[in-house]
């Protein structure tokens, strides 16, 4: 460094390809050990998998189509999410609809597909007499699509009410967004209908030295399975060698928190209780 | 100084009239093409010209939509004079084939020939999230665009089939992924509202690798792909307005919430793959969710910004893993052996990448 200085005072700032050079050789070495560093930490990336297949009680449950969160950390760096986690009072499904006045029809027709939304499944002509929000939607279509019944009905949901329409989903963002905050996630995936696997693939890891590094991951919103809801929160170690592997389970152990909730009944004598 | 005073109005208002006069003069020869992206364009609200929906659609589209250009009123305010200018108008042939006082007709709307102004986004995150959770319909309307007649077609029985044994990184991943699906088929595979078989072969072409090393000439191949290869997708905007007509947002007027100014472009209608040879419909194909093989589609927001393929080679490995060892070695054996289980030729001849190579 005193060669430097005494460079630059020699020569001012006319000589500048010497003083770069005597710079160069000075810090090369350390300029690659940084880069090699900042490539390892950095360059490397990971994969995990999560598996949707849980036993809860005595039955072998598959989570299929449900979103994972990955974020980056372990149960201690993400406790504050945990504590949110613990914290939260979510809105079950039967009961989000009691409070939209959803009729009996129309909760059981989307218990009977286990769906969140209208948007789940086909909503067919028998549906579309026999649930009332559909048929009002139906006739509202009608008169809308003139001489289009097919139209009316294809198109039914878009006379559905808000609340009842996506009211669920929206619901479900707001929870989200409450819950992270200003913390983003790595990466999110959803698990398939067959393998019942959700695969997060180029997790870029930032391993400084270490083999693996820990991540959290967690479905935040409550999955209803039976007459529970689960939130999962689990830290997981993922290396670039070789994938990591997630297998929930019904309670809590060392390195998954478990929130199991009751789903409780709604509105009593409105909405019958799950 | 009065003199000065009106010296200099003259000059002004003479200026300011030859501008216009320049303007309009420039302006006018390309007034026989239309673009969005123009500065005053650009400043309108999509809404302001183009009506939704339009009168004639019904008879056109058989359902409410945008299906005729706006009308005289949207152009006029700002390009009068060029409406009235010459026998034939320039401004006229935008639309008019035949532009007269006795012939009204107007090309078919929109024009497939001209370039495109503008994306469409499609959030497929949102959509996988919001219709998640399935099961299959029992039955639905003949013409349904849902799955409910398609998927009897794909109950394969699910043949065994060899697969290696994992060996290293993310084989092993992908080998318990393949073997621990106990179901034998998907029940209902949500992608299906858009994206159904196609039954007609599109025009496709093996992709474009421009930053790859070929190591030899492509080797003639008659391989030719049939229809079932390939998945079709949502033109207009039919399948959008199921859910998107009226009252779930972006809703029909909103133009802007699906679709984005872009650089002009000509839509080739050229399917494009790294592999041309993948079957969806072979047995072992159409057994699986879509979302095991694509897996990145549930986390994207807009195709246009993924990264990566789709598809992660390491869905393909999972059951090919035999294959790709087969011809990998023979690679090693010949740098002009060509890779032709999964490629033809056009990308077979390349230098194998390293997604290929870390199994």
């Amino acid at each position: 460094m005193s060669e430097i200085k005494w460079l630059i005072f020699r020569e001012g700032r006319r000589d500048v390809s010497l003083i770069n050079s005597v710079i160069m050789s000075k810090f090369a070495p350390l300029i690659v050990i940084l880069l090699a560093v900042s490539v390892q930490t950095f360059g490397q990336l990971g994969s995990m998998e999560v598996s949707g297949r849980v036993k809860i009680g005595t039955k072998q449950e598959k989570l299929t189509r449900k979103r994972f969160y990955l974020f980056r950390g372990g149960l201690e760096a993400n406790k504050a999410l945990v504590e949110k986690l613990k914290a939260a009072a979510p809105v079950s499904r039967d009961c989000f609809y009691c409070t939209q006045k959803a009729s009996a029809e129309f909760i059981a027709w989307l218990r009977a597909g286990d769906c969140e939304t209208p948007y789940c499944r086909e909503i067919t002509a028998d549906d579309a007499q026999k649930v009332p929000e559909f048929k009002a939607a139906y006739q509202k279509g009608l008169t809308q699509f003139k001489r289009k019944p097919e139209l009316a009905q294809k198109w039914l949901t878009t006379n559905l009410p808000a609340g009842l329409r996506d009211g669920f989903y929206r619901e479900q963002k707001t929870m989200i967004g409450g819950l992270l905050g200003t913390l983003k996630p790595v990466q999110s995936v959803m698990t398939d209908s067959v393998s019942v696997k959700g695969i997060f693939i180029d997790i870029p890891l930032e391993l400084a030295g270490k083999k693996t590094g820990k991540f959290l991951v967690s479905n935040l919103l409550p999955m209803e399975v039976g007459d529970k809801s689960f939130v999962w929160a689990c830290e997981i170690e993922i290396g670039a060698e070789k994938p990591a592997v997630l297998k929930l389970t019904e309670g809590k152990t060392k390195a998954c928190e478990v929130i199991v909730r009751p789903i409780t009944a709604c509105a009593a004598g409105v909405c019958a209780a799950k | 100084m009065k003199n000065v005073l009106r010296i200099a109005v003259i000059v002004i208002i003479t200026a300011a009239g030859a501008a216009v006069m320049l303007m309009t003069a420039s302006a006018q020869k390309k007034r026989n093409e239309f673009y969005h992206d123009t500065a005053a364009h650009k400043k309108l609200n999509c809404a302001s010209c183009h009506k939704n929906p339009t009168p004639n659609s019904e008879a056109v589209r058989g359902y409410p939509d945008v299906a005729d250009y706006p009308g005289h009123a949207s152009c006029i305010s700002c390009h009068r004079a060029d409406f009235f200018s010459g026998n034939r108008p320039a401004i006229c042939t935008i639309c008019h084939t035949n532009p007269g006082p006795a012939n009204g007709k107007r090309f078919a709307f929109p024009q497939r020939s001209r370039p495109h102004e503008f994306t469409t986004i499609f959030p497929h995150d949102v959509h996988q999230d919001i219709i998640a959770l399935n099961v299959t319909p029992a039955t639905g309307p003949p013409n349904s665009r849902r799955v409910g007649g398609a998927t009897t077609d794909a109950l394969f029985v699910r043949a065994s089939f060899p697969m290696a044994a994992p060996n290293t990184h993310l084989g092993a991943l992908a080998y318990a992924r393949a073997t621990d699906t106990d179901d034998p088929a998907p029940t209902f595979n949500n992608c299906a509202i858009c994206h159904q078989t196609a039954s007609e072969l599109p025009k496709y072409a093996a992709i474009n690798l421009p930053n790859g090393k070929a190591l030899s000439p492509a080797v003639g191949e008659n391989f030719k792909p049939e229809a079932g290869f390939f998945k079709d997708s949502p033109m207009g905007h039919q399948t959008c307005f199921t859910c998107h007509y009226q009252g779930q947002k972006p809703v029909r007027t909103d133009c802007a919430g699906c679709h984005s100014a872009s650089e002009r472009y000509k839509d080739t209608g050229v399917t494009e793959r790294y592999s041309l040879k993948f079957d969806h419909q072979s047995a072992n194909h159409v057994n699986k969710d879509c979302t095991t093989c694509h897996v990145r589609i549930t986390q994207t927001k807009d195709l246009a910004a993924m990264k990566g393929a789709d598809v992660p080679f390491v869905t393909c490995a999972s059951c090919h893993a035999a294959q790709l060892k087969e011809e990998t070695d023979k690679r090693a054996g010949a740098a002009t052996f060509q890779c032709a289980y999964c490629h033809s030729p056009e990308v077979g001849r390349f230098e194998i990448p390293p997604s290929h190579r870390n199994r």
